[in-house]
């Protein structure tokens, strides 16, 4: 009893072992997969924080209209112009000719200054400068809006100060904000947009490449298969669990190397956040990637070929991204879609490790994305097993079906037809 | 014709027996279309959570607080006792900024001592962090002028005299097309078609690779008599009206439906995406004529269309990127279409104020022209390593 338990787990570990290097080498050698395994977690994360890699936008063109052409409104243009949002770069004599410049796009937004600006300012009389911001992109919207609320809070409180005749110096600071207030941008000091989407996108593409790239190998073991199986039939290929394991432990050691990169290399070179503590963050990274690998190995089972892999989950990086909370508030997203969200790793993954790395949380602080991703890890390794049980069942039945059908052919050879 | 007829009839063919056409063409550019307008709704989000620190707990402070939760999109959700706690609720992710009042404020705004509030707003949510920046600042603002109001009343001024000297110089924000600052509007513009115009690469891609690579390439040229201008009609034909009629069905649903801005009338914007789609197919040839193994062919898509969407410049503007991007970005359909879209739906302009994109879509349309005769050589002579 104790010699066949003994032989039936060297056997158990000695086929774990020649699937799990199965596998690697058929990842290692097949150059589809290796773009998706190497390529792409190398390149794209560089990619995109070369794109986003100035953060803000500075220096907006605007074009100006002073029909006041006075000192006062010359002084307020002098201060928007010296911000580093937004540059002045004409002075047009009417809103035609500013227009002209928004038309050739030459402008990204007008700021108006009436005529009456200086008489109402100088007769106690509120005034008003109107601005026209191009709304193809919000961030010039936001440059413009700034700059002009700045500005104009400023020469505010230097306009009551005049007015108000303190004799300290102290009243004056109490004209100009009887309460003070200080803003703080915590947790992405400069504004910056590569601060905020790159952690996002980071960990998208890790679940990504792994669909990408398990969905291909698998693809290509059905295609190379006389019966499109997922497993091939040999004295190898009989335990499930064997298989799940082998498969899932060969994704593993790729990506180890790759999630090192990725998290720890990348935001180093472009000097992104990156203050979360790095036991934290590899304790989350843990099951998200075990979470990931398993849910592309559940999905590998849709896939007939090699390529339809790519065209089954390119496009859902976009719906991905928005549904994890982060471009689009979590607390605006309707509930239809919040439920359809907990479905993917890369939900929690974001936002458990935009909060680690961005923010600095402890794992207790993300507890719920973490034990959320370990129910995933197991409910998708449940369902890869799923997966790859049907296929195996179904393996040796038409292999059976195939066995029988030949035989029955040979001993029809064999007799003699009447 | 009539060998453009049989190429046409046998694509589709192709295209009802593999249901991967079915899912490429129709379902998932319709479930990302219902998607992404549901997801953003009425195109502004509300009652973003914040959380309050208020140390001093006066009937001034609370005012305060209560004017803050009378914005629209600002709710508070919760008070913490002090900053760390809030700070903490922050990294657990239940709120994305919060205010802070600090003991004595009260006191120290009669005494005219000048106390200072802050807020904290994460930036790692970008958007609302910005949309919760402008009400706080906002209410900041009011509070220091609430104080002086009070004392303009009681001598007498009018509101009119009163906020004259508040506030002298107001800002009067016309914001062009978009008055709404609807983010649906700022986003899915683009976004669909982006959506729309990979699957258009994929699809073209996927069509002329699956024929090399299962060895019917020849059968299909033998189809067209050889030439490969007809075998290419014939086979992008059936292809473009699917997607023509996606093309039209967005169109409708997004200026018709929706009542997105449309200024030059869903006319001008249907040319635009036939424009578009008809500049996919032919890079999409490109794509394969260059890369003509499957995998490769469709990578190359992946990566052209998944990186449309940053080039294109509709989230972060192109002219604040590096400047060998600023060049690269033209290499894009998306971005030709986007500034079509903005130049026509969103200002209103005539097409022909945005002709050099126009001319842009154009070119990558006739690619394939170009293209033709290397793709033939290729498709007799490629051998399809797997």
């Amino acid at each position: 009893m104790l010699n066949r338990l003994k032989t039936y787990w060297i056997k158990s570990c000695l086929d774990w072992n020649y699937i799990f290097r199965e596998e690697l080498r058929t990842c290692l050698k097949d150059p589809g997969v290796l773009i998706f395994f190497l390529l792409v977690p190398l390149a794209y994360p560089l990619l995109y924080s070369f794109i986003y890699t100035r953060e803000v936008v500075r220096e907006v063109p605007v074009a100006v209209v002073d029909d006041s052409q006075s000192s006062l409104s010359r002084r307020y243009l002098r201060h928007i112009d010296a911000t580093a949002d937004v540059r002045l770069m004409a002075h047009c004599a009417n809103m035609e000719e500013a227009r002209t410049l928004m038309r050739q796009r030459d402008a990204y937004g007008i700021i108006y200054i009436p005529e009456s600006f200086s008489r109402d300012l100088n007769r106690h009389q509120q005034t008003s400068v109107r601005i026209y911001p191009d709304m193809s992109g919000l961030l010039y919207y936001k440059a413009l809006l700034m700059a002009n609320t700045d500005v104009s809070l400023a020469m505010n409180a230097d306009i009551k100060v005049e007015r108000a005749g303190n004799t300290t110096e102290q009243q004056d600071k109490v004209t100009e904000h009887p309460i003070a207030y200080e803003e703080v941008s915590i947790f992405n000091p400069q504004n910056g947009f590569a601060a905020f989407l790159i952690p996002a996108v980071l960990i998208l593409i890790i679940q990504q490449t792994l669909l990408l790239g398990v969905g291909m190998s698998a693809g290509t073991a059905r295609e190379h298969n006389a019966f499109r199986h997922l497993t091939p039939i040999d004295k190898h290929h009989t335990g499930l669990l064997r298989i799940v394991f082998g498969k899932a432990a060969a994704y593993l050691l790729i990506y180890i190397p790759i999630a090192v990169y990725v998290f720890g290399v990348v935001p180093h070179m472009f000097s992104l956040n990156q203050i979360g503590s790095p036991i934290d963050l590899l304790l989350f990274l843990i099951p998200y990637i075990i979470a990931c690998i398993f849910f592309a190995m559940t999905v590998s089972g849709l896939v007939r070929h090699r390529e339809t892999c790519i065209i089954l989950v390119v496009f859902s990086s976009v719906p991905l991204l928005f549904i994890s909370g982060v471009s689009w508030p979590g607390s605006a997203i309707p509930e239809l879609w919040r439920h359809l969200s907990y479905v993917f790793p890369s939900t929690f993954g974001i936002n458990g490790f935009v909060r680690i790395n961005n923010s600095a949380a402890t794992l207790s602080q993300v507890q719920n994305e973490w034990f959320a991703l370990w129910l995933q890890a197991i409910a998708y390794f449940f369902l890869s097993a799923v997966v790859y049980r049907r296929s195996i069942r179904s393996a040796r039945r038409n292999v059976a079906q195939h066995w029988r059908a030949l035989r029955s052919r040979k001993t029809e050879q064999a007799l003699p037809t009447p | 014709m009539r060998s453009i007829f049989h190429i046409a009839i046998r694509e589709i063919r192709i295209m009802i027996s593999r249901p991967i056409y079915g899912f490429a063409m129709v379902l998932a550019p319709l479930f990302c279309f219902y998607f992404l307008t549901s997801l953003m709704g009425s195109g502004l989000p509300t009652e973003l959570p914040l959380g309050l620190v208020d140390n001093d707990g006066t009937s001034t402070t609370r005012s305060l607080a209560r004017n803050l939760d009378a914005f629209q999109q600002t709710s508070i959700v919760q008070q913490y006792a002090n900053v760390s706690e809030a700070r903490s609720a922050l990294q657990e992710g239940d709120i994305y900024g919060f205010y802070y009042i600090p003991k004595g404020t009260t006191r120290k705004a009669q005494r005219q001592e000048i106390p200072t509030v802050s807020f904290y707003s994460n930036y790692s949510y970008l958007v609302a962090a910005s949309l919760l920046y402008r009400d706080m600042r906002m209410v900041s603002e009011l509070a220091g002028g609430a104080a002086t109001r009070s004392v303009l009343y009681a001598k007498g001024a009018t509101e009119g005299q009163a906020m004259a000297y508040l506030q002298p110089i107001v800002i009067d924000t016309h914001p062009i097309g978009n008055p709404w600052l609807n983010y649906a509007v700022y986003l899915c513009n683009t976004l669909l078609p982006g959506i729309l115009s990979l699957f258009v690469f994929m699809v073209t891609v996927y069509s002329i690779g699956t024929e090399v690579k299962r060895g019917t390439a020849r059968r299909w040229l033998t189809l067209a008599q050889g030439n490969i201008h007809r075998a290419l009609v014939g086979k992008l034909l059936p292809q473009f009206l699917v997607f023509l009629l996606m093309g039209m069905l967005l169109t409708v649903y997004l200026y018709g439906y929706l009542h997105f801005p449309c200024r030059c009338g869903i006319p001008t914007m249907l040319l635009v995406m036939v424009l578009l789609i008809m500049a996919s197919q032919g890079l999409g040839v490109l794509m394969i004529t260059f890369l003509p193994t499957l995998r490769l062919g469709l990578s190359f898509a992946s990566l052209w269309g998944v990186l449309s969407f940053s080039l294109s410049g509709m989230s972060f503007p192109v002219m604040a990127m590096h400047p060998l991007l600023q060049g690269v970005s033209l290499l894009f359909p998306l971005r030709h279409y986007f500034l079509l879209y903005v130049n026509c739906a969103l200002h209103g302009y005539p097409l022909s104020n945005a002709l050099p994109y126009v001319i842009g879509l154009l070119c990558f349309a006739l690619l394939p022209v170009v293209l033709a005769g290397r793709l033939r050589v290729l498709l007799l002579t490629y051998k399809y390593v797997p």
